[in-house]
């Protein structure tokens, strides 16, 4: 299998400060379409600004980003939105839902953006068929006040997967959620893999981790391939490897 | 082509999503620019309406734009004669006999000697001869109970060429016979002397050979701020013969003749009158009352552009003011936007979108104020202000109105609009 996303090299220097701390230092990863990939690591230890990077957020001060074989590391903001909205879907911890628009209009923003235009007809069956997917049409017409965070988190997810990403990109999902409705959205986010489309979360649950077909370790900067997890295979993965967050030292 | 289309329809369609959830701050952008356009929509229809109003004072005097006027008929024998004799009975040329009278006690000093306004004093009215010896005309006599002003004998109806506006009683009718006593229509100051000093029913005019007694039977305002009657020709004639109203000896005279623009008569006329005054070069001259005061009007109409303007621009301060905070508030929309691969362009357009909208709709507020208010100005005043009857707004101050809320739009969005472009998406990975 080809690979979709190719980093090389990838420096990223946290300038304006006393001293310039290197955030990422010569990251390399490469992510397969449909291949789902957690990157763990402590706070603090670059996660965010690798999915910047990776989500065309951020550029890298050094080293390549081939998406597709097309080296995009240079890429003018212009046609990294386009890229953006064509290959990307993005969830983020806090769910980033407008508040003023119901959930079916929260998912219609990523395709009203300005990327090409739909009618509303197909607009709106697009719509219903990514509310579908993550379980919660029957929600369209709520607003997000009216509804739980695993339903808003869930609106979020389906706003990421209107456009048919080849990318799923996750920063700590499942962050607001409790376990259970943690889970769910880990469901709905793997279910997107099963159609081509490859998921990379940042997560600190290691069990949601555990669930992702690879792990890689972030730490100061470096990125490490952690244990490989054949997920679904019923072998239960070395999950101590993990980085811990509270609990006894 | 369809990628603009689908850029301007997504920045319109979340522009309109921005607009309704947030009436308050739209409703503030509004009320902060509200002045400012009602200015810049008041000052066009305004100026127009000064025009209207300016140019209707200058016809009263001049005119009306259009109309030929054939001044200083000479004095020649039968001049007077061949002026009434053409344009007896026509619609489409006016001769207009002027001369001073006085009607009042015989034998006294006019309480408005030389048909002075009632305020003023000119003083002893000096009457020359030809070696240039001077003497007051009215020298020896006491103050009396007697008026002086200036009448007009007209062929026919005026008003065509000069809109005199009724104030009460009515106008000469050319249509019936002429009768005995003269029928004066006064001028507003005419009026007013009328008013403040009884005086006897007894007009004098130099040269006639009897006094004649008047009938009072309406009042015009005319512009004019001498007192001033006007009266038919035909029924002056009775009175003074046609040749003494034109004599230099009579005292002050004046004809004027108004002609219709494009009249036969006028041609007619000058061959006559050159005839008979053995070939002197005359000619009617078009009135053009708009282009006279055009410079006048201009640098009115800049001084209040220039005032709306500055009341303009604090709106637009307000709009920006209103739309920096409104764009504070929305930095993670902006960044979540930008996230799913909304364009910067797109972003600055949907603030742009949401502040010309609201510029529109502030536009058509203050420009239905401003037609209501013109609306109600006119019901309330009209009757008592011809020139405010038939007053419609004008559509120029509309275009300027809709011009100022689109400009203030701009000027007022483009800050925020620039400050929301250039929000980093990373905004939302840091929340």
């Amino acid at each position: 299998m080809t690979s979709l996303i190719e980093l090389a090299g990838i420096t990223k220097v946290l300038k304006g400060q006393k001293e310039p701390r290197t955030i990422l230092d010569g990251v390399g990863l490469t992510v397969r379409a449909g291949e789902s990939v957690a990157i763990v690591g402590r706070s603090g230890s670059g996660k965010s600004t690798l999915l910047s990077v990776l989500g065309l957020f951020d550029r890298a001060d050094s080293g390549t980003y081939t998406l597709d074989g097309r080296d995009i590391s240079k890429l003018p903001e212009r046609h990294a939105a386009k890229l953006r909205s064509s290959h990307f879907g993005f969830v983020f911890q806090r769910f980033f839902l407008l508040k003023h628009l119901t959930a079916a209009q929260n998912v219609a923003m990523a395709l009203v953006n300005g990327q090409g235009w739909l009618p509303r007809r197909e607009r709106r069956t697009r719509v219903m068929q990514a509310l579908d997917q993550v379980g919660i049409a029957h929600l369209a017409k709520n607003r997000p006040a009216k509804m739980s965070g695993g339903e808003q988190q869930r609106v979020a997810i389906a706003r990421a997967l209107v456009r048919d990403p080849r990318i799923l990109l996750a920063d700590e999902p499942t962050g607001a959620l409790d376990t259970e409705t943690g889970t769910v959205v880990i469901d709905a986010l793997q279910e997107a893999t099963t159609r081509g489309c490859a998921l990379i979360l940042v997560t600190h649950d290691r069990d949601h981790a555990a669930r992702m077909g690879r792990i890689v370790d972030l730490q100061a900067g470096v990125l490490t391939e952690r244990v490989p997890v054949l997920a679904g295979a019923g072998v239960d993965a070395p999950t101590t490897e993990l980085p811990r967050i509270g609990g006894p030292a | 082509m369809m990628r603009l289309s689908g850029r301007l329809r997504s920045a319109m369609i979340i522009g309109g999503q921005g607009i309704r959830a947030r009436k308050l701050r739209t409703l503030l952008s509004m009320v902060s620019l509200f002045l400012g356009v009602l200015a810049v929509v008041v000052v066009q229809a305004g100026a127009g309406i000064a025009e209207r109003l300016q140019l209707s004072d200058m016809e009263l005097q001049n005119g009306i734009d259009g109309t030929k006027v054939l001044y200083g008929v000479p004095s020649a024998a039968g001049a007077s004669q061949a002026v009434a004799d053409t344009l007896k009975g026509r619609q489409d040329a006016v001769a207009m006999f002027s001369m001073n009278a006085v009607i009042g006690e015989p034998g006294v000093r006019p309480v408005n000697e030389g048909g002075a306004p009632f305020d003023q004093d000119w003083g002893g009215v000096q009457v020359c001869d030809a070696s240039g010896r001077c003497v007051d005309e009215n020298a020896g006599k006491p103050k009396g109970q007697a008026i002086e002003l200036r009448i007009t004998a007209l062929t026919g109806d005026i008003r065509p060429f000069r809109p005199y506006r009724p104030k009460s009683g009515q106008w000469l009718d050319f249509t019936t016979t002429p009768q005995l006593a003269p029928r004066l229509v006064l001028n507003e100051e005419a009026a007013k002397g009328f008013e403040r000093y009884h005086v006897p029913a007894e007009m004098r005019i130099t040269g006639a050979p009897h006094n004649m007694t008047p009938q009072l039977i309406g009042v015009v305002k005319d512009g004019d701020s001498q007192p001033h009657a006007y009266l038919r020709l035909d029924e002056l004639t009775n009175w003074l013969p046609l040749d003494r109203m034109t004599d230099p000896s009579s005292g002050y005279t004046d004809v004027q003749v108004a002609l219709a623009g494009s009249t036969p008569v006028e041609s007619v006329l000058i061959a006559k009158l050159k005839a008979l005054s053995g070939g002197a070069d005359m000619s009617a001259e078009p009135i053009n009352s708009r282009k006279e005061m055009e410079d006048q009007l201009d640098l009115m109409r800049v001084i209040f552009l220039a005032m709306a303007s500055l009341v303009l621009i604090i709106g637009c301060a307000g709009v920006l003011n209103v739309g920096l905070a409104t764009v504070g508030e929305r930095v993670e929309e902006f960044a979540l936007r930008r996230a799913v691969g909304t364009p910067r362009a797109v972003l600055a357009g949907i603030v742009l979108a949401e502040n010309l909208v609201t510029g529109l709709f502030t536009a058509a507020a203050a420009i239905g104020v401003s037609v209501a208010a013109l609306k109600a100005v006119t019901v309330v005043l009209g009757p008592s202000e011809p020139f405010l009857q038939g007053v419609e707004f004008p559509w120029s101050a509309g275009v300027s109105g809709v011009i100022a809320g689109l400009v203030a739009g701009i000027l007022g969005g483009f800050i925020p609009a620039i400050r929301a472009a250039g929000i980093p998406i990373a905004t939302v990975m840091r929340a």
